[in-house]
């Protein structure tokens, strides 16, 4: 279940942005409180951080489409 | 004789086509003769009232329509929504496309909608999730979909796989074909600084049946930039040469599509788009022809 709750932490970081930012300041207090395995808390650590960050911006934008139609860009 | 020889003997015809958008459609309807087919966003039509259904129908009586689908969410260790195969089941049914597409993506996690396509960690999780996911889609809907590698501009973290090896275990333990998006492709190797070509060979060129083409733009954060597929901008070079590196070695018929979501030029810029599309796996074509002629001399 491990691999379940790592795509449900990153899904929230990527989403919302206090949970990204509490997560930026502290990763493996963050990472260790949802419950993450040792591997995934150092993983996390090591994040590519300008990656996170163009993410988070990217899908921002891409949520706040005003037509709701869906597109497959990324 | 080599398989690629033996390939040769079916006809090639590869073909050439355009992203079904609203705005896009008066361009499209009025130049049919142009566009070999139209790829539909499937989720815009999971819900959509009788009378869209309706006009998609009579969109697939005047070209080939083939269905893309973009929050199934396949590429993860979470079983996908069964609502949604069987909305995808029934769109499927209703439209008889010629094939169906989906992205190996995770869309959402521990109840949180991403909204959007995201690279999963690239583990043995998400491998047999994804290829669990496969089976049950193709269950579902009746047919296995090809699969779409995504654009990512953060390496997944908490992977174990580069990205190919992932995307080739997938295949592997999958019946889905591989839809080649050269676009993700391209800005995948661009950020993550490996060679696009080398990764394209690495792929199993039997297994892939479509191509996505888009265009994208740069953008940056704590200094480090890269490159977002955003389908907003023409096609780059670089992807147009990697479509003749794949038509090269693909010894099958190849189905291109053209997307773009917005920032729309005239009709007559896509089509020109369209037309170099078909000048590069032309000059791609020729290569394979000619390897086959010095193979039999």
């Amino acid at each position: 279940m491990s691999a379940a709750r790592l795509e449900a932490f990153l899904a929230k970081i990527y989403v919302d942005e206090d949970s990204r930012e509490r997560f930026l300041v502290d990763p493996r207090g963050e990472a260790a409180k949802a419950g993450l395995s040792e591997r995934e808390i150092g993983a996390l650590e090591r994040i590519d951080r300008a990656g996170l960050i163009l993410t988070a911006q990217s899908l921002q934008k891409k949520r706040r489409r005003p037509s709701g139609k869906k597109s497959n860009q990324i | 004789m080599t398989e690629i020889a033996k390939a040769w003997k079916n006809p090639i015809r590869d073909r050439v086509g355009l992203g079904w958008r609203r705005e896009l459609a008066v361009g499209i309807l009025s130049h049919l003769d142009q566009i070999d087919l139209v790829e539909v966003i499937a989720d815009d039509f999971l819900d959509a009232p009788r009378g869209e259904r309706r006009a998609l129908r009579a969109l697939a009586a005047q070209t080939t329509v083939v269905l893309h689908g973009v929050s199934l969410g396949l590429a993860s260790s979470v079983p996908v929504k069964t609502k949604l195969l069987e909305k995808t089941a029934r769109l499927c049914e209703e439209m008889n496309p010629e094939y169906w597409s989906e992205h190996l993506a995770f869309v959402r996690g521990g109840g949180v909608e991403i909204g959007h396509l995201t690279a999963p960690p690239r583990t043995d999780a998400t491998i047999e999730g994804a290829a669990s996911n496969l089976e049950r889609a193709r269950a579902v809907v009746g047919s296995a979909p090809l699969v779409e590698n995504i654009a990512t501009l953060i390496d997944p973290p908490g992977s174990d796989y580069d990205e190919i090896d992932w995307i080739n275990r997938i295949i592997d333990s999958s019946s889905s074909d591989l839809l080649l998006d050269l676009h993700n492709l391209h800005a995948n190797a661009t950020n993550f600084g490996y060679d696009e070509t080398e990764f394209l060979k690495g792929l199993p060129a039997e297994r892939i049946v479509a191509v996505h083409l888009a265009g994208g733009k740069w953008v940056e954060a704590l200094g480090e930039r890269r490159l977002l597929d955003d389908h907003l901008h023409d096609v780059p070079d670089a992807v147009y040469r990697l479509l003749t590196e794949l038509a090269a070695v693909v010894p099958h018929s190849l189905t291109v599509i053209l997307e773009r979501d917005g920032a729309y030029p005239p009709i007559e810029v896509l089509l020109r788009q369209l037309d170099h599309a078909r000048e590069a796996l032309a000059e791609g074509r020729l290569r394979q022809f000619e390897q086959i002629e010095k193979e039999a001399a």
